[in-house]
């Protein structure tokens, strides 16, 4: 940990530390010392750059939403002093629509979802970020349809022509943290199994998940049981059954007290050229970024099951490009 | 597992194998060997004696509930040194179900709902010579009533009609009609148990700020009701309202295991009872001075993120059945009309 301040013990304290001295005490001046001045922070929605973006946008995440909580469930990372740390975090917000803002007239209503982001920190500050939230999980809870509110941030915005676009390998631009993860064995054994359902193999959902296993799918949907589970992938693959599905970071993990577990960034980039998760097949180009993590126990062939899985991608960004190609808003 | 089938390679093997054949693969006449004779099946709704009555109410269940499955989602399991013996090991497994199933048919519900439910099961069962011996069970009934579109304390007012009114119905278990059976271990020393057991203990002698000190910020909650819930508010308002409406109840832990596995987090079960009045406001509405009896399990998942870097709960299963709470203070205070 060299170059971190020594009030962390280890980098999950750090990273989980910082995240709620920012966010939820307020220290949001902190960012001008955590956040690096030009961080590249992709989200689905889009590329936004350097640290005084990331303040703006935090001060209007807290207008909305005052009481936002987030606990971090989980820090799964790779790395080191010399080339940086990663971090893919995964946390629960909750939070009560107490103000006017992006998601329209304050509701009152409350939500619960998760989030995942991928952090490269060296020497005390985050330099380089990747996030995906649960944005449908969002507008679902606050009582929207995904399509519709997707449609509503489309004309909000100034029609499909000005409308900002959602992330795309086109506009991303290269940050200092080129790393891919570790070798450990959780990571590529699940990075075999995304790999394998990509290749449209849902078969092994039901040979290689727990039986009982549970997953978080976005739009805040708890699945349990591998064959519900099996359903949910196959869903989001038909939508785009001919995109290119890419493994961009891959970390596997056996420490201490926590079990066995892996998170992994994946692309699906291509065309909305089926029926499935996203309605009428449109033929619009799709770039769907995703990051998942998955915990492992006992309970399947040679002893090994996939027992919990989150899932993220942004519907939200997913239905935006959908609905700017079509023009239909 | 001396004792037991050779093709069992362990207790979990065992108990999630035996589950899967007896109820999805409808082996339901093997209850006759490995149910023991004599039996006794206490849960929150009923003591059973006898296999008989248990294979009667395995086939009602299935004539209601065609399509259930039942995998296993953990076993948390101990030897039981006491009751081993030359020709069989012995053992007490608890074990966690995650069920669903379509209420499709008539039965003990009412009339089919077509609703598709999904809930919890915790069963400790005493083990040995191949069979089950001994069991105590907590099913998440007011889960199923709720998803069938019933109000729980309405569906208990029902139910006691339907099994013929206060003096005919099946009466809930209490210490006065529960039959003490041939298992009376309690558990092992593991320190993951003891820590389980001592977080109960403290939470029932109103210590409630135990729960910041030894729950995850963003512990996963899975509560009676089929409620998932997140984090240490939560906690406190499930524990505070179980409490409050049995203030004066006497609490014992009655069975703690802990364990310690390759490819699992360290984890507990515990199962512990509330015995006395309800005689405050909480969970269960006006208090209406009824003599209560809570059975409970808890299961609980340990990790590393607590706020002095020890260790804390990082995923809880409580399970309470609230049908038979209600029973009771029905049944009591004559409000069962």
């Amino acid at each position: 940990m060299k170059g971190f301040s020594n009030r962390w013990k280890d980098f999950p304290d750090y990273i989980l530390g910082i995240t709620k001295e920012i966010w939820e005490d307020r220290g949001i001046a902190t960012l001008d010392h955590y956040y690096a001045r030009d961080i590249p922070v992709r989200t689905p929605m889009g590329l936004a750059r350097g640290n005084q973006a990331t303040i703006a946008s935090t001060m209007a995440t807290i207008s909305e939403f005052p009481d936002r909580q987030l606990y971090g469930e989980d820090v799964i990372w790779s790395g080191d002093d010399k080339d940086g740390y990663l971090s893919s975090h995964r946390l629960i917000t909750t939070a009560t629509h107490s103000h006017d803002g992006v998601f329209g007239p304050a509701s009152g209503r409350r939500f619960a979802i998760r989030v995942i982001a991928d952090c490269a920190a060296k020497e005390d500050v985050i330099f380089d970020e990747w996030l995906v939230r649960d944005y449908g999980g969002i507008v679902r809870q606050l009582g929207m349809e995904p399509r519709a509110y997707a449609q509503s941030l489309i004309r909000d915005e100034g029609g499909p022509e000005k409308a900002s676009k959602p992330f795309t390998p086109a506009i991303d631009e290269q940050g200092p943290y080129k790393g891919t993860g570790n070798d450990n064995q959780w990571g590529k054994r699940y990075a075999d199994t995304l790999t394998r359902i990509m290749d449209k193999d849902f078969t092994h959902i039901l040979t290689h998940y727990d039986r009982a296993a549970i997953a978080e799918f976005p739009g805040a949907r708890t699945v349990i049981g591998h064959r519900e589970i099996s359903e949910s992938w196959l869903r989001l693959r038909s939508a785009f059954p001919s995109a290119t599905f890419r493994i961009h970071h891959r970390i596997g993990m056996d420490a201490d007290m926590m079990p066995h577990r892996a998170a992994i960034r994946w692309s699906l980039d291509g065309t909305h050229d089926g029926w499935g998760a996203f309605g009428r097949p449109t033929g619009a180009p799709v770039h769907v970024m995703g990051i998942c993590h998955a915990e492992y126990g006992p309970y399947g062939p040679e002893g090994v099951g996939l027992r919990r899985e989150y899932i993220l991608y942004d519907e939200i960004a997913i239905w935006k490009q959908i609905l700017i190609h079509a023009g239909d808003i | 597992m001396k004792g037991f089938d050779p093709k069992w390679r362990d207790v979990p093997h065992f108990i999630i194998g035996i589950t899967k054949e007896i109820w999805e693969d409808r082996e339901i006449g093997s209850l006759r060997r490995r149910y023991a004779p004599g039996l006794i099946v206490r849960s929150p709704a009923s003591v059973v004696v006898d296999n008989t009555r248990v294979i009667a109410a395995t086939m009602a269940t299935l004539a209601e509930f065609p399509d259930r499955e039942l995998p296993g989602e953990d076993v948390i399991w101990c030897e039981d040194p006491a009751r081993s013996t030359e020709e069989t090991d012995a053992f007490l497994s608890s074990h966690r179900l995650i069920c669903w199933a379509t209420h499709s048919r008539p039965g003990m519900y009412g009339a089919p709902t077509g609703k598709r439910v999904t809930y919890r099961i915790l069963a400790d069962c005493a083990l040995r010579s191949d069979a089950i011996y001994d069991e105590w069970l907590v099913r998440d009934q007011a889960a199923i009533v709720r998803q069938m579109g019933f109000d729980v304390e309405d569906w208990t007012r029902d139910l006691i009609a339907r099994e013929g009114g206060p003096q005919n119905c099946v009466q809930p278990m209490t210490p006065e009609n529960d039959v003490a059976g041939p298992y009376d271990g309690r558990g092992n020393d593991n320190e993951w148990g003891a820590r389980l057991a001592d977080i109960l203990g403290r939470i029932m002698a109103a210590e409630m700020d135990v729960i910041p000190k030894s729950y995850d910020r963003a512990a996963n909650l899975h509560h009676p009701g089929g409620k998932d819930v997140f984090g240490r508010a939560e906690a406190d308002q499930f524990w505070m309202g179980l409490r409050a409406a049995f203030p004066d109840a006497e609490f014992r832990i009655d069975h703690v295991i802990g364990r310690d596995d390759l490819l699992m987090p360290p984890r507990a079960a515990v199962r512990w009872s509330l015995w006395g009045k309800h005689a405050g406001w909480g969970r269960f509405g006006r208090p209406t001075g009824a003599q209560v009896y809570v059975m409970g399990i808890t299961h609980a998942e340990f990790g590393p993120f607590g706020a002095d870097g020890g260790p804390v709960i990082r995923n809880e299963f409580t399970l309470i059945d609230e049908t038979a709470i209600w029973k009771q203070i029905l049944l009591q205070t004559g409000q069962h009309e």
